[in-house]
């Protein structure tokens, strides 16, 4: 009997992969969606960590005295604003911002160079907050050409001298993982995503593909039993998880991204959230039947998840409300685990907590999704 | 053929699509609750209500250690613990084992005070102090950095207590105040222009490209095309359809954003149903053209799947136009949604007229009227090899 399931349960893990390899469209699903997400992370990563941009920035120099011709000698040295027009007064500068012509207006004020000897200058910088990375881009650049500007006064490069009040602290920030500050750490959640909605879709293709060609009561009617049935489906989405995996980490190493840690741990880790998740699709699809309903349940499911099972930012960034969904959700967990174990290299004893989460709440879900899909059978 | 029988196919066809649609528990459910509700609801979850302000760090457990025992690291302590952006910043006398927590969950960042910090304030020498993140959470080290820079950078170790400094004054560098000027905007309004056109993208596509493959799959279409209903008034009956859905989707979402998360649109409703329908019709335009290329239901499903994680990568819902580099930018400058996000974001939190966003308006329509007579002709050319 033994000896029986185990054979059943592989003859069905074989079907299910078989009939993946002859269905193109899933299996470009399965082997692009990995890879179009990587895109996506470069295309983000490079823009954030591009050398120089050509944020269009207009000024308006209101003091026209040697500091303020030095200043805007930085502002157009910067790598990443382009001063597109020097404008006479600060309404044409704020004008170019409100009609789109610009991401910020600089405006040096009438005394700025007086001022700036003595001590206390200041400058106006009005920025399109609409478009939220770049303006930060453009406070940055305006900052940096500052601070560039008062180094050389200082030093008495500019013909002029006072005493600068340095910022009386400075914060030195050392991440325990020893890692450039890069925009890598969000790769292990992007590896959780795809374990997610890889395993969402496997399974509620492989309940629905039966319902839709008929072929779900020729199985019932098959010597092989349900329970067979069922566990040979979700092997079959285990087995293509750790494909998954495995691919992103090849992807990883070339990307030259540098995963710590026991590498057989990422793929329990991702095996738990594939589970956990293949128990929430055949609930879903125990009510909604369609294939295509159902991916496009998937689909809607992935952009909230993004910020709210802690794939891209923190769930400890999040607001109140939503750090306590974040918490409800197993996912938010394995997540979790991925970080620590690609991110720091903590072995099991420190994420423990976190797949026993996912393990409990497989238990908990699966045998309902069982008993629900065998009824709609 | 008279106006009148045109009008009379458009609405027979807008009709069929309401029967079809009432029919359908599934595409009601996701067309007007999961895609409107789900998508504001997560936002408003996420990013908290449009009139509620939190701070990302309150409650972060952190360590604060003190080496230097000194009455200015003791003011610096007492200005963090009493502040609201540090509620969960607790003493301890142990360096190491503090920094060993990191990575456990217990803390997530440890700042420590070094010696002689007292020593350097008081010969007018720039003092630091060390902040060890756990940097395995995306985004928190930032966070916790920024917040704490922006209490110790006009740190007056003089002073008992410190002096609230204005957003300006804690933006001042070494003598020269920054002055930043232009309106900022909460999160969830921010996430509300995102929200409004990736629910129209969504649906629409969805609607229109689904809906067709479904009666082709079915075996309707064929008979639909062969009808003497004209191609024009099957698609304009088609779009009539789902603009009332994007209509009600509309105000579903900007209902719950209103009421539900206290959104204030910097615009009046007029605008935004307009700009809302717009993206609307373009990705129908879109939906028609995919539909003429015989996609299957599966099909239109990962299209749209991969047009969404497109526009997240290139329209400038995540990075700015202005950021984005080489083929990039080209991309996101020939994508009409690029347009759609960025006449959404200057309306409703630049409030600026709609009439005044002229240039976004015309790539938008002409990419509609591009996508629609693609799909027309496509459409004609089907319809003729089945006469034929």
């Amino acid at each position: 009997m033994k000896d029986d399931f185990v054979r059943h349960t592989y003859a069905i893990t074989i079907k299910e992969l078989k009939q993946l390899r002859r269905d193109p469209v899933s299996l470009v699903l399965t082997i692009m969606f990995p890879i179009l997400l990587i895109g996506i992370f470069i295309v983000i990563v490079a823009a954030f960590s591009a050398t120089s941009h050509n944020i269009p920035v207009v000024v308006a120099d209101l003091d026209g005295s040697p500091a303020s011709k030095l200043l805007i000698d930085k502002l157009t040295t910067s790598p990443f604003i382009h001063v597109t027009q020097f404008v006479q007064t600060e309404e044409q500068a704020l004008g170019a911002v409100n009609n789109a012509q610009a991401v910020g207006a600089v405006v040096i004020p009438q005394g700025f160079g007086r001022d700036l000897a003595s001590g206390h200058a200041f400058i106006v910088i009005e920025t399109d907050n609409s478009k939220i990375t770049s303006s930060s881009f453009v406070v940055g650049a305006v900052n940096s050409g500052a601070q560039s500007l008062l180094l050389e006064v200082t030093r008495g490069e500019a013909g002029a001298t006072f005493s600068a009040k340095v910022a009386s602290v400075e914060v030195i920030t050392r991440p325990i993982s020893g890692r450039p500050p890069t925009g890598d750490t969000i790769l292990p959640g992007f590896l959780g995503m795809i374990a997610i909605l890889g395993a969402f879709d496997d399974i509620v293709n492989a309940i629905s593909r039966e319902r839709e060609r008929g072929t779900f009561p020729r199985l019932a009617l098959s010597p092989v039993s349900l329970f067979s049935v069922y566990s040979g489906k979700m092997f079959a989405t285990v087995v293509l998880t750790a494909l998954r995996t495995a691919l992103m980490l090849v992807i990883f190493s070339l990307d030259g991204v540098e995963v710590r840690g026991n590498l057989l741990l990422i793929f329990l880790t991702t095996t738990l959230i594939a589970i956990f998740t293949l128990s929430l699709g055949l609930a879903i699809s125990a009510r909604i039947r369609g294939s295509s309903t159902l991916t496009v349940l998937e689909i809607a499911m992935t952009f909230p998840l993004f910020s709210l099972a802690g794939t891209t930012d923190s769930p400890l960034l999040l607001a109140p409300g939503g750090r306590a969904i974040a918490n409800s959700l197993p996912w938010t967990y394995g997540n979790d685990a991925l970080r620590r174990i690609m991110y720091l290299g903590l072995g099991l004893n420190s994420i423990t907590g976190d797949l026993l989460i996912l393990f409990i709440s497989s238990l908990v879900l699966l045998p309902i999704a069982l008993i629900l899909s065998k009824r709609t059978m | 053929m008279s106006l009148s029988s045109f009008i009379a196919d458009t609405l027979a066809i807008a009709a069929n699509e309401f029967r079809q649609f009432r029919r359908n528990r599934s595409a009601i459910l996701i067309s007007l609750v999961i895609l409107p509700l789900f998508f504001t609801a997560s936002l408003g979850a996420g990013r908290g209500g449009a009139g509620t302000s939190f701070s990302a760090t309150t409650d972060i457990p952190m360590a604060f250690v003190d080496n230097d025992l000194s009455v200015a690291s003791n003011r610096l302590w007492q200005t963090l613990a009493s502040s609201p952006d540090f509620h969960s910043l607790s003493q301890s006398y142990d360096e190491q084992q503090s920094i060993g927590l990191l990575g456990s969950k217990k803390i997530y960042a440890v700042i420590v005070v070094p010696k002689g910090f007292q020593n350097d304030l008081d010969n007018g020498f720039q003092a630091r102090i060390i902040l060890y993140t756990d940097d395995s959470e995306p985004g928190v080290s930032d966070q916790i950095q920024s917040t704490l820079t922006n209490y110790v950078q006009n740190f007056n170790p003089n002073l008992e207590v410190q002096p609230i400094l204005t957003q300006a004054e804690k933006q001042s560098i070494a003598g020269v105040e920054i002055i930043q000027k232009g309106a900022s905007f909460a999160g969830f309004n921010v996430g509300l222009t995102i929200v409004l056109a990736v629910v129209q993208i969504f649906a629409g596509f969805y609607e229109i490209a689904g809906g067709m493959s479904r009666e082709r799959e079915e075996g309707t279409y064929a008979r639909l095309l062969s009808t003497p209903v004209p191609i024009e008034a099957i698609v304009l009956g088609k779009t009539l359809f789902d603009l009332l859905l994007s209509t009600a989707r509309t105000f579903i979402v900007l209902g719950l954003a209103i009421y539900g998360y206290g959104a204030r649109p910097n615009t009046d409703l007029l605008t935004l149903l307009t700009l809302s329908l717009l993206v609307a019709l373009v990705t129908m335009g879109l939906g028609f053209v995919a539909s003429a290329l015989k996609l299957g239901q599966r099909a239109v499903v990962i299209v749209e799947f991969f047009l969404i994680l497109f526009l997240f990568a290139f329209s400038g819902l995540i990075i700015d136009k202005e950021l984005l580099v080489g083929v990039s930018q080209t991309i996101a400058t020939l994508l009409p949604f690029t347009y759609a996000f960025d006449a959404l974001r200057r309306t409703v939190l630049l409030g600026r007229p709609l009439l005044s966003l002229t240039w976004d308006l015309e790539y938008l329509i002409m990419s509609g009227i591009i996508f629609y007579t693609i799909s027309l002709v496509l459409l004609r050319e089907s319809r003729e090899r089945l006469i034929r």
